[in-house]
């Protein structure tokens, strides 16, 4: 079987300035992996590309063995900001209701499972009569989580998915990526609450100064450098100093 | 679900599994939760898990049934084994700890056992 995800030698510049280079990636099926990396360093860009949403300026990426961009669209799946979906031409009507982005998400997506996201948005506690732009930042987010979910594709790029909620529905969401992954799926996700989803993540892709640092399984980096991930992944930003 | 982030999560899992089948959550030879509802319990990895269970299993306190799941282990000296083996590393630890305050073996014993009589009247 192939591998899920294959990068090879990827570049993107973005009005003439360099985001990333040289970016090489193998991942496999049934993983979940975090992509960590400061502020800026393009982890969203990373996903945008591997979601074929940016176009790269130069490499190779491949989603299960397929390289056209179109064809990549169906095999992956990732969350857009509760913002993308309101500017969206659907969601600039202010009477737009929860259900009514369902509804498009299943006329667009052929791979979308209603059913699954039924499920999901019942343990989110999710209230398909609201309207969009009533939602909270909190409900948005277990919506975009919810939507992304559902689609049953190779992999999934959730990009910050933790971000502005509160604990206990960062928990929550935590388990319903558990609860809905298939085992088969890989998932990469990209947050600043390193700590809290250490225990979800296989394995870590740490981004720096344009390029793939590091990849190691959280395992690894815990028995070889006796740190949590967190902290170990300050280290290398820090260690890295002079080179900036 | 708190975890010490320097330790590898499957070790942590292991350790609250085997606390559950000697404290007899998990009876001798009942059905442990599926992998997926104990990923979710423990908010963590399906692999994370599976990897716990397959040490478990190496060490004979879990036994796989095809198509079925896993199944604590029926035979009562493995747990009893595992029990010793946990009560010493927290005697270890603790022991150390005294001994590096100079007490002596006396008085270490002599002061545990009046910590327990007070544990116990407190508990009344």
């Amino acid at each position: 079987m192939s591998r899920v995800l294959e990068i090879n030698h990827l570049k993107y510049k973005k009005n003439n300035k360099l985001i990333l280079d040289d970016i090489n990636l193998e991942l496999d099926h049934g993983k979940i992996v975090g992509l960590l990396g400061a502020n800026g360093v393009g982890k969203t860009t990373l996903m945008r590309l591997i979601a074929g949403v940016n176009a790269k300026t130069a490499g190779k990426i491949k989603v299960s063995g397929i390289e056209s961009k179109a064809a990549i669209k169906s095999c992956v799946s990732m969350t857009y900001s509760i913002e993308s979906l309101k500017d969206n031409q659907i969601g600039k009507n202010n009477r737009i209701k929860v259900k009514d982005i369902v509804k498009f998400y299943l006329d667009i997506y052929p791979d979308f499972s209603l059913e699954k996201y039924q499920e999901i948005a019942k343990y989110l506690d999710i209230d398909s009569d609201e309207k969009l732009m009533d939602l909270s930042t909190g409900s948005g987010e277990k919506l975009v989580i919810a939507l992304t979910l559902s689609r049953q594709v190779a992999l999934y790029l959730l990009d910050e998915p933790l971000n502005g909620i509160d604990i206990m529905t960062r928990k929550k969401i935590i388990k319903s990526i558990i609860q809905w992954k298939s085992d088969e799926s890989t998932i990469i996700i990209s947050s600043h609450y390193v700590t809290e989803i250490a225990s979800l993540l296989d394995d870590v892709i740490i981004l720096k100064d344009h390029k793939v640092y590091e990849v190691s399984s959280v395992e690894d980096i815990q028995n070889k450098s006796h740190l949590g991930i967190e902290a170990y992944y300050e280290q290398v930003y820090e260690g890295g100093t002079n080179d900036e | 679900m708190e975890y010490i982030d320097n330790i590898p999560i499957y070790l942590q899992i292991k350790d609250i599994l085997y606390r559950k089948i000697i404290s007899n959550e998990y009876e001798l030879g009942s059905q442990l939760p599926s992998v997926r509802q104990l990923a979710v319990q423990f908010s963590a990895n399906s692999n994370t898990v599976q990897k716990a269970l397959k040490e478990m299993t190496e060490e004979n306190v879990i036994i796989p049934q095809r198509g079925k799941g896993n199944y604590v282990t029926e035979d009562v000296s493995i747990v009893s084994k595992l029990k010793d083996h946990i009560v010493t590393e927290m005697f270890d630890t603790t022991y150390d700890k005294l001994h590096s305050l100079n007490m002596n073996d006396k008085e270490i014993t002599t002061s545990f056992n009046n910590y327990v009589k007070q544990r116990e009247q407190d508990h009344e």
